[in-house]
C-alpha cells in the first residue's frame, strides 16, 4: 500500500475512532440485536417477533455499557415485543413494546417505538439491494435512557455472494426530546454476516456498534462495539430465530450480552393491491 | 429503463420476454416440475403460475427469495447468474407440500 494511502486510511481510523473527541452519548439498542435485510414484510403478512437480551457482564453503574438510563446494565434483561404487517410489495410497519427486567428490580415498560421500512425496486436491479428504516422511539427516563423521544434513520443495503449475506444498516440518531436534543445526530451501525447453510440451522456473525456524534464520536474506548457470533434458522411451523453471544470489544461496551429473537409470521390480509409495475418506492 | 424492472408487486405477471424463463406450476398441492436443471451462469427468470384456489409462499432458501402467490395469479422470481449447484423451492405456507430443486448446471 502506498504511504500515501496508509496516511489516509490511519486518518480514516482515528476518526472513526475518535481519537480527542469528548464524551457523549453511544448508541446501541438493546432492545433490538437485529440486522435488518432487504426484503420487508410481504404485502398482507403480520409478523409477531420477541427480541430478547441480557448482559450476563456488563456496567455496575448506570449510563455504562447498554444502559442509557440510571439502571445498571449488569444482570439486566431487555425484551421487545414486536408487530410487523407488509403495508405494499416494499414498505414495512411495525410496532414495538419495550420491556426490561433490571437486576433485582420488577419487569416493567422501558418504551415504545413506530417503525416503517422500505425497499428500493426488485433484487438484484441493483448491484446492491437498497431500502431504508425510519423508526421514532419513546424512552422511560430517566431510567431507560435520559432522552424521551428520538428519531432514527437508517440505510439499508444487502449482497448476496454464493451462500454468503452482507447487510449493512448504519444508524442515524437525532434526539427530539431530553438531553442531548441540542446536540448533532448520533452514528451508530448494525451489520452481519450470514451462510446459508442449512434451513433449519445456518451460523452468522454480527456486528453492532456506536460511535456518539457524527461530529464528534466518542474517545475510543467509551464507544461501544460488540461482536456477535450467531445461530439461525427456522424451526417447525415456521417459527424463525436467532441466537446469539454479543462480545464487547472496549470498555464502553458490556462484556457479554446473550441474545435470542423469535419470529413468526402469518398472512392475515392485504389491504392495498399489488405495486404497480412500474414502482420502485412503494 | 428501472421501472421496467421493477416488476414484482403487480400479482399476476407474464414473464420479461428478454430473460430466459422457466415455468414452475403450483397445483393439485404440488409444484411441477419438482426438479428442473437450468444453466449455470446465466441470468434466469422463474415464473411460477399457481394455478391452485391455495395461497402459497414460493421461497427458496438457498436462493435467498420468497413471495407470496395468490390463487390463480402467478409471479416472477429473477435470478442473477448461478454458479452450478442444488438449490431448494417449497411452498412455506405448506409443510406438507413437497420440497423442489432447481440445479444449475
Amino acid at each position: 500500500m502506498p504511504a500515501q494511502h496508509r496516511t489516509i486510511c490511519f486518518g480514516v481510523i482515528l476518526f472513526l475512532l475518535g481519537v480527542g473527541s469528548p464524551k457523549c452519548r453511544a448508541q446501541v439498542d438493546p432492545w433490538e440485536f437485529e440486522v435488518y435485510p432487504y426484503a420487508t414484510t410481504q404485502r398482507g403478512m403480520l409478523e409477531l417477533e420477541t427480541d430478547n437480551a441480557v448482559v450476563t457482564r456488563g456496567h455496575d453503574t448506570g449510563g455504562d455499557g447498554t444502559a442509557e438510563g440510571t439502571f445498571p446494565s449488569q444482570g439486566m434483561w431487555y425484551n421487545a415485543y414486536e408487530v410487523t404487517y407488509g403495508l405494499t410489495d416494499r414498505i414495512e410497519v411495525a410496532a414495538y413494546l419495550t420491556m426490561a427486567e433490571p437486576s433485582g428490580r420488577p419487569y416493567q415498560w422501558a418504551g415504545d417505538k413506530l417503525r416503517l421500512r422500505g425497499r428500493l425496486f426488485d433484487e438484484d436491479v441493483l448491484p446492491v439491494n437498497l431500502g431504508w428504516y425510519a423508526e421514532m422511539e419513546w424512552h422511560k427516563t430517566p431510567d431507560f435512557d435520559d432522552a424521551s423521544k428520538e428519531f432514527e434513520l437508517r440505510p439499508i443495503a444487502e449482497k448476496d455472494v454464493g451462500a454468503f449475506s452482507v447487510l449493512a444498516n448504519p444508524k442515524f440518531e437525532k434526539v427530539l426530546s431530553g438531553a442531548g436534543r441540542d446536540q448533532g445526530v448520533e452514528f451508530g451501525y448494525v451489520a452481519g454476516v450470514y451462510y446459508r447453510s442449512t434451513r433449519a440451522l445456518s451460523p452468522g456473525l454480527e456486528f453492532y456498534g456506536g460511535m456518539g456524534l457524527l461530529d464528534q464520536t466518542e474517545p475510543s474506548s467509551e464507544q461501544q462495539h460488540y461482536l456477535c457470533p450467531v445461530l439461525w434458522g427456522e424451526l417447525p411451523h415456521g417459527l424463525e430465530y436467532n441466537f446469539g453471544v454479543g462480545y464487547g470489544l472496549t470498555r464502553g461496551s458490556d462484556r457479554v450480552v446473550i441474545k435470542f429473537n423469535v419470529e413468526l409470521e402469518r398472512f392475515v390480509g392485504a389491504i392495498f393491491k399489488g405495486s404497480p409495475e412500474t414502482s420502485w418506492f412503494y | 429503463m428501472l421501472g421496467n424492472l421493477a416488476r414484482a408487486g403487480d400479482p399476476s405477471l407474464p414473464p420479461v420476454a428478454s430473460v430466459p424463463t422457466v415455468e414452475i406450476r403450483f397445483e393439485n398441492h404440488h409444484f411441477l416440475p419438482l426438479h428442473l436443471e437450468i444453466p449455470a451462469g446465466r441470468q434466469l427468470q422463474i415464473h411460477v403460475v399457481n394455478a391452485s384456489p391455495e395461497r402459497i409462499e414460493f421461497e427458496s432458501f438457498k436462493l435467498n427469495r420468497e413471495k407470496v402467490v395468490e390463487p390463480h395469479q402467478s409471479i416472477n422470481v429473477t435470478l442473477k447468474a448461478l454458479p452450478p449447484g442444488s438449490y431448494d423451492f417449497f411452498d412455506d405456507f405448506h409443510e406438507d407440500v413437497p420440497e423442489g430443486e432447481i440445479v444449475a448446471r
